[in-house]
Formats: structure tokens, sequence, C-alpha cells
């Protein structure tokens, strides 16, 4: 294979890679820092670094959790580069009340509300298992904690949710 | 298990489906159970976000004469006689898979998810269309006339299920490719649930015949199911 065809050929794999999960990891991005604007930042840092270590993917049936390990890297580093403050969710910013963009159904807004409130370490395991579909041993892995940790952390954050919920109910 | 080791489990994975014993003794963790479940129906849909449209950032230039590959796995040597008797042996089960002799399966929905192990390659994510020419010729008009509302296809080739040629097409979902079995000779009485290692489906009925589609287990296939239903029309 000449050098020109060996470039065009990474440079399919890629495209065809990220078109297929860049819906993932910009959710994955937003609900990790809350951001939609440093969600499509964090998600053009994590482009850019799964480009340059493209040939580090053996097998592209595992190019999600690799391009997921990516963004969640990119996302610790982007707040280790800026050292934000956390999120005050009584003083929001435009780019992060556009997460929480309203819509009709009001007790979805709530819980929106609700998760976007759950600390981080609630937060992502519930995200990862309800929105990216992975297993507790999956989660686990991908956050280096063990499976007895990660089902805590799950237990806590749908107790915290169904609290809130039956209190927007009861108010 | 007792109820306070159920509700913990349950709150942590509202689809586990262990602690049936106690389940069925305890009405209030039914109950539990089902508010669960409807909980994390409505986190799912708060979770959805708008995306916005993908832009690739700058892509620098990648010297591909000096990417290291990585190492092969380890391969244990073996001597020439191993190769050609696992090479004879390899021929033997392919003739035999390909004839359909000797190879039975419990149900259609086994031999279903069987053939997508024996076609990794189907599964790869991909953006690129598979030409109308192929599709015609992997879905001829005398056995089905497809729409093309049923998705991007990216894979098309024919395929024996239960010793018929099929149509066997992927599309890409949400959550990967959604492998999609056009099966007009396979006549199921009911929706068929597949349930495999990191997959689910369902093998739908249509008139004489059936059509399996199996995505991804976080797949959501109910859209695709509709979208399927109504692209494709059998011709006999």
């Amino acid at each position: 294979m000449n050098k020109s065809s060996a470039e065009a050929g990474r440079r399919r794999r890629f495209d065809q890679i990220v078109a297929v999960f860049h819906a993932d990891m910009f959710r994955y991005a937003a609900w990790l820092c809350r951001d939609k604007a440093i969600a499509e930042d964090v998600v053009q840092e994590a482009m850019l670094r799964a480009w340059k270590s493209l040939d580090a993917l053996r097998d592209d049936a595992a190019a999600k959790q690799w391009l997921l390990t990516i963004v969640r890297r990119e996302n610790a580093r982007y707040f280790e580069r800026r050292r934000l403050e956390t999120v005050d969710i009584d003083n929001l910013t435009a780019s992060q009340a556009a997460l929480l963009a309203v819509g009709p159904d009001e007790e979805l807004n709530d819980l929106r509300e609700s998760i976007f409130e759950l600390d981080d370490d609630y937060r992502e395991p519930l995200v990862l298992q309800v929105l990216m579909g992975y297993s507790t041993t999956e989660i686990g892995e991908m956050m280096g904690l063990k499976q007895g940790a990660v089902l805590t952390r799950l237990h806590r954050a749908r107790l915290k949710l169904k609290e809130n919920v039956a209190h927007e109910d009861r108010s | 298990m007792n109820c306070e080791e159920y509700r913990h489990r349950i709150a942590a994975e509202p689809s586990f489906d262990g602690g049936a014993g106690h389940l069925s003794e305890c009405l209030a963790c039914q109950a539990f159970r089902t508010e669960l479940q409807s909980l994390d129906g409505k986190i799912a849909r708060a979770m959805q976000i708008d995306i916005p449209t993908l832009s690739f950032p700058e892509l620098p230039a990648i010297d591909t004469d000096n990417v290291v590959p990585l190492a092969p796995r380890a391969q244990r040597v073996r001597p020439a006689w191993f190769a050609l008797a696992a090479t004879v042996l390899l021929a033997a089960v392919v003739g035999i898979r390909m004839s359909g002799i000797g190879v039975s399966y419990e149900s259609l929905a086994d031999e279903v998810l069987a053939h997508l192990d024996h076609e990794p390659a189907s599964l790869r994510p991909s953006i690129t269309p598979v030409s109308d020419a192929r599709i015609t010729d992997v879905v001829p008009a005398n056995v089905a006339r497809l729409d093309h509302d049923a998705g991007l296809i990216t894979y098309a080739r024919s395929c024996k299920i239960n010793g018929k040629t099929v149509p066997h097409l992927v599309i890409q979902g949400e959550r990967g490719p959604i492998t999609i079995l056009l099966m007009p000779d396979e006549a199921v009485s009911k929706a068929t649930s597949l349930d495999g290692e990191n997959t689910h489906g369902v093998i739908l009925p249509v008139g004489d015949g059936s059509i399996a589609i199996i995505g991804a287990r976080d797949e959501k296939l109910e859209r695709v199911e509709k979208s399927v239903l109504n692209s494709v029309m059998w011709s006999t």
C-alpha cells in the first residue's frame, strides 16, 4: 500500500468511527461537564487525540468505549487546565443553562435538573449505565472502581432522583 | 435475598432479573421495582439532549511511515502437520455449515444470532452506503421491494438462514450497526425477542415470512422496526 492510500484509509476509518459515535461523545461530555460550550471543546480535543492515537485501536468494535475513555480524560484535563469552579445551579451561565433547555414536559424538565444537580460521582455512572448502556462491570473498568462501589453509587443516584421526583410531586 | 438487599440491587440496576423468589412473595418490592423501572425510562429521556452538528477539528498530518504498529499478539509455533490438520478440519466445518448439513439450531432465533457471529465484518461502524446496484442484487425484485426509508444501508449480502438464501442488510443506528434479515419464507406466529451477548432484537412476523432486526444492547429498536416494516414489501 502506498503512502497516500494508507493516509486516506486512515482518515476514512477515523471519519466512520467518529460519525457513528459523535452523538455519544457529545452527550457523555455534556453530562460530565454540564456545559454545552465546554462539551463541544472537550469533544473537539478528544477527536484530535483520537486521531493521533488511532493506530492504538486494534478493533473498531471497541471504538465506542475507546472514544468515551478519551472524552473522559479530556474532560479531566480541561478542568485541570482551567481550574473551573463547580456548577452553581442557582447561577448558571447561558452555556450551562442551554443543557437544561425547557421542554413542554414539566416532569422531565425537573428530572433533568435533578440529574444536573447530582454529584459527579453519582451522575457519571448513571450516564454510563442509562445513556451509554454499559454494565456495572464495564463502568467499574472505565471509572477505575470495584463493581460494589459502582452499584452503591448507582443505588444512591436513583434514590436521590426518586426522592426529588416525589418532592416535586408534593409541591 | 431480603427486601433491603433486593431494593439496593434493583435501584442500582433496574434491569436486574435475580431475586425472583423474593419478588414473587413481596408485593412491596414488586411495586418498588415497577417504580424504579418507570423512573429509569424517564431518566433516559431526560438525558437526551440536542446534539450539535459534527464538525471535525483541523487534523494534523500523521506520518504513516513512522506509525509503529502494535506488536502482534503472541503466537505459539505449531508444527506443519497441525496447520494442515486444522485447515482440513476448518474446510470440513465450513463446508458442512455452508450446506446446512448436520447443523441444527433449536430455533430460528438461535440461528439468527449465530449467523451474526459468523459475519463480524458486517458490524463495523460505517457511513459508506452500499451501491443501489448491490442492494438490487441482494434484494431482488422477485423477493421484496425495499424503499430507501429504512436507513443508511452500509452492508448488503445474500446469506443462508435455515438453508434458504435471505438478504442480510445492515443500517447504522444510534448505538452502532443494526442487522436486518429479510426472511420471506420463514413464518413466525408472533414477534420473538432475541437476546445475544451484547445484542438484542426481535423477529417480526411479516405476511408469510418474517424480518429479524438486531442492534446493540442499548439500541432503541422500536423506531427502526416501524421504519423497516414501512420500507419492506414481499413480492410474492
